[in-house]
């Protein structure tokens, strides 16, 4: 029996760090594993008796790039729970910051981390000498999402000022008026962006995904909708325990979600995309078709010029928003406390971030829930791994490290969200 | 003699205030406030490295203060001139996010986005534990770290010599 073993001790341009084990027996691929060692960080425990007024600054803190997505889908599921819904500007106001979250985060893994693995460059630092445009043009673009955040939300990382029924502050129509420009910028450099990336030399590569994302009556999905599958599934977010189930798996410390009796599926740009192609803009459909899209994507290495096809929405969404925004009279919808449980669900950029708490009547929490978007798309992951390696087994080693790598930043994964940290290693048994 | 150097300086603290020795780059800034000419800007940044080519922009010379790795000795500051020296393995602003303050230099570096002159005072630290209060000696490293700093901005503004 012929044996190799691969190994790549730390996995880079991904947020957070891990490792994967690939095993190759026999000439076939044995199993693939996203190995996930950092420790847990264990806050559904220690949000165990506190109120709910500290829940969004406390979960903002799982994650420095999609903190507003965790704040989003607290004060979603604490709303619930009390009986309230939050509507009209404070809600547009929370899709105006969620699209700088969008924006920001979004143009950092296409630029900066996913478009060197398709130029042939280590790294965007190298890649910035021959590209240099492309990079300023992408640290525009983020700082265009940056401003969002810190306009609406106090700063830029962990954004202090969102608060359960609302705000602390609202912004007057004058503070806005100055991000218009740079947002025109902005989508003018994402348009850019799409034709840019749309030429970039792909694998042939598909995946028969089960897609999973939020979809609205009118709107493309980021703040709140029902929960959708491209397999049938079509329920309140409060019953996404009913189809959904997360497992231990001994080389995570990440929970695998897990469709219940069908298995893996798929969050993400991927997923909006497939699900709620219908509701992006005719421009901007048009634009997709021009970059070679049609209204489903199965090729997850395509997911750059989906990520980037977001990017044009989330600026076009803000110039929307802003345009419309008159402020509103009160910065937050007053909430009474009562014993009772509540669900959130908001599409991070890595997509749906599921929450449920169970509130005391004292509105303190007695149990917390929160399932990332990367820890959904494990089990994805290593689906992927394994069909990826399975390609390319009679090639170096290294040609199957480099594939498998990139086949895992398709995902822009966020390892410190779901427990955290990467290294990879092949076996061939 | 020449006339004062014209030259636009930066102070940047660097760190997390809530992991430890981290923390010293803000203890530090602490320090300066008041200390420095007028002109001369202070600021602090953490997370995000990314966000320092925007800091820096516009700035000829940018004085860095930050923890380090325990190399020799805790609390003790190195100088380090960008110019000619390597960054030290395990400065703090290393990132498990894909970009670190070494990382943000060669960007910048890459972009033509670096300031011409950048030195940084690099403390060694012991404890980065989250929520835990500086060591003694680093936080006894502060005042020197701040003293240094502010020779070295002087250095930055003191009039060119010349050598006929």
């Amino acid at each position: 029996m012929a044996t190799r073993t691969i190994a790549v001790d730390l996995l880079a341009r991904v947020e957070g760090e891990g490792a994967l084990d690939l095993t190759i027996s026999d000439g076939r691929v044995a199993s693939a594993q996203l190995r996930i060692f950092e420790p847990p960080r264990f806050f559904e425990a220690f949000l165990r008796g506190r109120g709910y007024m500290e829940t969004p600054d406390l979960v903002a803190r799982i994650c420095g790039i999609c903190p507003i997505a965790y704040q989003m889908s607290a004060v979603q599921a604490i709303e619930n729970a009390f009986g309230v819904t939050v509507g009209g500007q404070l809600r547009a106001l929370r899709r105006l910051i969620y699209c700088g979250e969008w924006i920001e985060s979004h143009a950092l893994h296409v630029v900066m981390l996913h478009a060197p693995d398709f130029l042939g460059f280590p790294d965007a630092i190298r890649m910035a000498g021959q590209h240099g445009d492309r990079v300023r043009n992408a640290l525009t673009l983020k700082k265009a999402g940056n401003e969002l955040m810190r306009v609406l939300g106090g700063r830029e990382i962990h954004p202090v000022n969102v608060r359960p029924g609302g705000f602390y502050r609202v912004p007057g129509r004058a503070e806005l008026a100055p991000i218009t420009e740079s947002l025109k910028r902005a989508r003018d450099i994402a348009v850019d962006l799409v034709r840019w990336v749309a030429t970039f030399p792909f694998p042939e590569f598909e995946r028969d995904y089960e897609f999973v994302a939020l979809r609205h009556p009118t709107e493309y999905p980021i703040t709140e909708g029902r929960l959708v599958s491209s397999r049938g599934i079509d329920i309140n977010i409060a019953d996404y325990e009913s189809e959904f189930e997360e497992r231990h798996v001994a080389h995570s410390t990440a929970l695998h979600a897990l469709i219940k009796r069908r298995g893996a599926y798929l969050v993400g740009p991927l997923a909006r995309y497939a699900l709620n192609f219908d509701r992006l803009p005719a421009p901007i459909q048009a634009l997709t078709r021009e970059a070679g899209l049609g209204a489903v994507c199965n090729n997850p290495f395509r997911s750059i010029v989906v990520r980037a096809i977001e990017i044009v929405y989330a600026c076009e969404e803000a110039l929307r928003l802003i345009v419309a925004y008159e402020p509103p009279a009160s910065a937050a919808v007053p909430l009474a406390p009562r014993a009772a449980a509540g669900f959130g669900c908001t599409e991070a950029p890595r997509g749906i971030c599921w929450h449920r708490y169970d509130f005391a009547a004292d509105g303190s929490i007695g149990k917390a829930r929160i399932v990332p978007p990367t820890s959904q798309n494990q089990p994805s992951i290593e689906a992927d791994l394994a069909a990826m390696a399975a390609t390319v087994l009679d090639q170096p080693d290294e040609v199957i490290r480099e594939r498998c790598e990139r086949s895992i930043r398709n995902y822009d994964p966020c390892i410190s969200c779901s427990a955290h940290f990467f290294k990879l290693s092949v076996n061939r048994a | 003699m020449s006339p004062p150097a014209d030259r636009k300086v930066l102070v940047l603290a660097l760190g997390n205030t809530d992991r430890g020795d981290d923390g010293v780059g803000a203890v530090v800034a602490a320090k300066l406030a008041g200390r420095l000419p007028p002109d001369v800007r202070l600021a602090t940044r953490a997370g995000d490295m990314l966000a320092l080519l925007e800091d820096w922009a516009g700035f000829d010379a940018v004085v860095c203060v930050d923890a380090a790795d325990p190399q020799t000795a805790p609390g003790r500051v190195c100088r380090i001139d960008l110019a000619s020296d390597e960054l030290p393995r395990g400065l703090s602003a290393a990132s498990s996010h894909a970009f670190g303050f070494a990382e943000a230099v060669a960007l910048a570096r890459a972009l033509g986005r670096a300031p011409r002159d950048i030195i940084v005072y690099a403390i060694e630290g012991r404890c980065f534990e989250p929520g835990a209060p500086l060591t003694a000696e680093v936080a006894a490293a502060a005042n020197d770290a701040a003293g240094q700093v502010i020779a070295e901005v002087g250095r930055f503004r003191a009039p060119a010599r010349t050598t006929d």
